[in-house]
């Protein structure tokens, strides 16, 4: 088991290291560049060329064949990927090309608002979607399931925008039970420590901060988990039905095993394998949602941050967030493999 | 067995994270009933505590604090990029560091005239190429350092000197070099000298007819020269802020969500009526706007035409208008053959019914242009009269040019080449007549495509056939704009920066004598002589006749087709007073009274 962890770890490397590479040439296939964006309606010849000198962006992209001609080596190596490639060893994401200071720094800022919100919301969605699907496939066709499973199609069918701005209509507008937007009103004053707002709020024991932060975080986790949470209500029920179709389960029921056990005992822990395949690959699609969630709940995280700093073509920003959200992508759905061996003992990893 | 404990471990959270969200709900709702009366932006945090846990010490401050802080919360679409403004260009930067930085001079209330601010007056030799400036006395910058001729020269010396400590290499002082010509001995302004202690001045290599007018601009606010020393290249950033000697201080910013600023209350221009500012970042129109009627914030920039229409009816809420010197055209690119021809340029100008498109698309919000600069700027042109709406005209002069059948392919002219020289239109190649309109909304065109429909829709009844297209997002059609290979008609617009009238027809067609490849290759060596004659003569009076020649050139040339001047809506609830928007520069904020 630790050598399997271990190997999977390594071979984060190599995929990490494509994403660069796919990231860095795509950005710089898109047309426009950082000093046109940054320029805007004003850019003339002489500022441009100047801004792009003054990035580096005018060096080839991957190598310098033009160099290797002339026989200068090091000329040959230096070159915008290879350069971002040597700082990022070092641990260097960059500054910002339009802010000027280090992406590292905003990210430590804006990753856990993102996640907090990401993490909240997965944790909604699973606490909801699972018992709702063992439900419906228990008491399958009755009034329940149909109402639940008809509740889920529409819950997968819902564009966030659209119900995230119903939500701020609802309980901020109407009935003022819950702020419009933003992590956390202006007035509240918050040490943080790990930039987990409902986290920092508990460790400094400030309770007037935490319930504010949760006022705030609850709009867009709704807006943000209903999608994930139908699909893994669906997806609990259909591997349930699944499952109780085996011959292990009609045995149990034929020995008389009372019906909860059964469920929950012989049926819930071999349904679970692919739900949590499901509840891996329904982070990423989280981490996509945020980038509406926080657009529309005016959440700092690094969702709007990063679309935005494409448009800008603001590229380290780019390439240091979307690294660290691939980062996580990639280690959540290593947990989830590793789960696997908890679930079926079938499953080695040798 | 590692899995099992991870088990557990996850179950303990799980199981935690519960019983915080159940305590969580039932603080949210408890906490719901005083949010019945108006909202909570006057009471801030301390009051909170209260119903849930802390005893007593928290009972205790509300008293002495007694008098609430008043506390302005203004909605706005992005965050700012720097609080250093010599090195941004955009406006939500702008909006903010004109509240805590000041420059030599300023506008006056809602017009683009020059009026002194921090230099009490300037004077120029007979010339206009030396500037005596006498600058105001007593005034300090928030960290207490004096404000005085040593800070100027350090502020203008650290724009020009590329090799200035302070003019760090990660920076782009791109106003400066636009505005004043260039860096170094490029620079316009060849020394700032020290005649005294509160006496400064400007030499010039030229005359620089809106020198003032520059002065005036919020790019060009002293900052402290301590702050500077002291944080380097951090100054500006959300760690550091700005130090300025504006009418509030800056307090704090928080990426991406808000950045606050306190009332000076030493400012030399009286103490601002307003404890607190607080911008707040709200990407998503709809959402700024619902965030205003659940009372989060007092007042917003820019709101979708439905939610203008929305606030138009509630009695809670009114509308200001921003008369921004703003201008939206449709411009050619004279690649394109059929456009070098002035009678299908006209025929074009003829067919688009603007008056109609203003009313559907833009109500109160925008007038119709005639002229590149806008009448609320001195240099206009009243005398030119616009093109009717005509369609029967158009195809008359369509079919004098040879087109009676109308228009729907055009021929390139010279090659279009991109930035690599890849050619992308060959010389000879028939294309489809395109229009081209802006990916995004700017605030001088918020809905550029639905626009672009109406026109299409215009152009075709005349007989002129366009395909609508655009060129990527803002980025890439900025550059292709700049190559000039936005081959067809396409949309644009402008906005000013410091009210001069160079800074708009000087701009665009004060080039060369040669094709200016940035506006689609328009040349006229006779427009670009006035032009840059006018922004070298000096006094208001001698240039305004030389800016409403330019204009009747470019009408007579029909170099482009001039569509709207557009306000900027701003919304804010009735309990909001004294918000005073600028023409120019950031709107003021001094007199912002918020009733509880």
């Amino acid at each position: 088991m630790v050598r399997y962890v271990i190997r999977r770890l390594i071979s984060i490397i190599p995929t990490i290291l494509g994403v660069t590479i796919v990231v860095f040439m795509f950005l710089r296939l898109i047309p426009g560049d950082p000093a046109v964006a940054m320029l805007g309606e004003h850019a003339t010849e002489e500022n441009v060329a100047r801004i792009r000198e003054q990035f580096g962006l005018n060096r080839p992209v991957f190598l310098d064949r033009e160099a290797l001609k002339q026989g200068d080596l090091k000329g040959f190596f230096n070159t915008q990927y290879l350069l971002y490639l040597g700082r990022l060893l070092r641990g260097d994401l960059g500054n910002s090309i339009h802010r000027r200071i280090p992406v590292a720094e905003t990210l430590a800022q804006r990753f856990p608002a993102t996640m907090e919100l990401a993490f909240f919301s997965m944790f909604i969605a699973i606490i909801i979607g699972v018992p709702v699907g063992i439900i419906s496939a228990a008491r399958r066709n009755s009034v329940l399931d149909s109402t639940t499973m008809v509740g889920s199609l529409v819950g997968v069918s819902m564009p966030i925008f659209w119900l995230g701005i119903m939500l701020i209509m609802l309980f901020a507008v109407t009935l003022q039970w819950l702020p419009a937007g933003g992590r956390l009103d202006s007035g509240i004053e918050l040490k943080t420590i790990t930039n987990f707002h409902l986290i920092d709020s508990l460790i400094t024991l400030n309770f007037a901060a935490f319930v504010n932060a949760l006022q705030h975080i609850i709009l867009p986790t709704i807006a943000l988990a209903t999608i994930p949470m139908a699909v893994i209500a669906r997806m609990t029920r259909s591997s349930m039905l699944d499952v109780m179709q085996e011959d292990y389960v009609r045995t149990a029921h034929a020995k008389g095993v009372a019906e909860r056990s059964v469920l929950y005992k012989h049926a819930l822990k071999n349904a679970f394998l692919p739900i949590i395949t499901i509840i891996g690959l329904q982070f990423g699609l989280l981490l996509a949602g945020a980038v509406l969630t926080e657009t529309i709940f005016s959440w700092p995280g690094i969702g709007k941050w990063v679309y935005d700093s494409i448009l800008s073509r603001d590229y380290p920003i780019v390439q240091g967030g979307t690294l660290l959200i691939a980062f996580i992508f990639v280690l959540i759905n290593l947990l989830v493999d590793i789960s696997y061996g908890y679930l079926d003992p079938r499953i080695h990893y040798d | 067995m590692k899995g099992k404990s991870l088990f557990i471990l996850l179950a303990a959270i799980t199981i935690l994270s519960m019983v915080l969200a159940a305590c969580g709900g039932g603080a949210a709702t408890t906490e719901a009933p005083p949010v019945e009366q108006p909202t909570e932006e006057a009471a801030p945090p301390v009051e909170e505590p209260a119903p849930t846990e802390e005893p007593a010490p928290t009972e205790a401050p509300p008293p002495t604090e007694a008098p609430q802080a008043s506390v302005f919360i203004f909605g706005r679409g992005g965050d700012s990029v720097s609080l250093d403004p010599a090195i941004v260009t955009d406006g939500e930067s702008f909006r903010v560091t004109g509240q805590i930085l000041e420059s030599l001079y300023t506008f006056a209330p809602g017009t683009t005239n020059p009026i002194p601010n921090l230099a009490e007056e300037c004077m120029p030799n007979e010339s206009a190429t030396e500037w005596t400036c006498t600058l105001r006395q007593g005034v300090k910058f928030h960290d207490g350092t004096d404000f005085n001729a040593d800070a100027v020269i350090f502020n203008f010396e650290r724009w020009r000197f590329t090799d200035n400590p302070y003019h760090f290499p990660e920076q782009v002082f791109e106003y400066y070099e636009a505005m004043f010509g260039g860096f170094d001995d490029a620079s316009i302004i060849t020394s700032v000298e020290k005649l005294d202690e509160y006496t400064v001045k400007f030499t010039l290599s030229a005359p620089l007819a809106p020198f003032l007018a520059n002065l005036a601009m919020d790019i060009f606010a002293i900052s402290s020269p301590a702050a500077i020393e002291k944080y380097g290249a951090d100054y500006g950033t959300p760690a550091a802020g700005a130090v300025g000697t504006g009418p509030f201080v800056f307090k704090e910013w928080v990426e991406g969500d808000h950045i606050s600023v306190t009332a000076n209350e030493e400012w030399w221009g009286g103490r601002a009526k307003v404890d607190e500012i607080i911008w707040r970042v709200i990407a998503d129109e709809s959402a700024r706007y619902l965030a205003l009627k659940a009372g989060d914030i007092d007042g917003l920039e820019q709101a979708t035409v439905e939610d203008l229409a929305d606030a138009e009816n509630n009695p809670d809420l009114y509308i200001l208008r921003k008369d921004q010197p703003t201008t939206a055209y449709l411009a050619f690119n004279y690649k394109i053959q059929e456009f070098q021809d002035p009678k299908v340029r006209e025929a074009i100008a003829h067919a688009i019914n603007k008056q109609g498109i203003m009313e559907n698309f833009f109500g109160e919000n925008a007038d119709l242009a005639t002229t590149l600069i806008p009448p609320s700027m001195w240099g206009y042109n009243d005398t030119i009269e616009d093109w009717t709406y005509d369609p029967e005209l158009s195809k008359q002069l369509l079919t004098e040019a040879g087109f009676p059948d109308g228009l729907s392919e055009v021929t390139i002219a010279e090659d279009i080449v991109d930035a690599d020289n890849n050619v992308l239109f060959k010389a000879g190649d028939k294309i489809p007549l395109r229009l081209y309109y802006l990916p995004i909304s700017r605030f001088y065109f918020p809905t550029p495509k639905e626009v672009g429909e109406a026109m299409a829709a215009d152009l075709a009844n005349a007989g002129i056939n366009v395909e609508m297209t655009t060129e990527g997002d803002w980025a890439t059609y900025l550059a292709a704009r700049r190559e000039g290979r936005l081959a067809g008609l396409y949309q644009l617009g402008w906005g000013g920066d410091n009210g001069d009238p160079d800074n708009f027809t000087g701009y665009f067609f004060g080039g060369g004598a040669e094709p200016i490849q940035r506006e689609g290759w328009y040349q006229n060596p006779t427009l670009a002589e006035l032009l840059n004659q006018a922004l070298v003569t000096p006094g208001q009076e001698n240039r305004d006749p030389m800016y409403k020649e330019a204009e009747q050139i470019l009408h007579d040339d029909i170099a482009r087709i001039w569509l709207f001047h557009t306000r900027v809506p701003l919304i804010f609830s009735a309990k909001v007073q004294g918000y005073q928007p600028q023409m120019v520069d950031a709107d003021n904020y001094q007199d912002v009274t918020v009733t509880p």
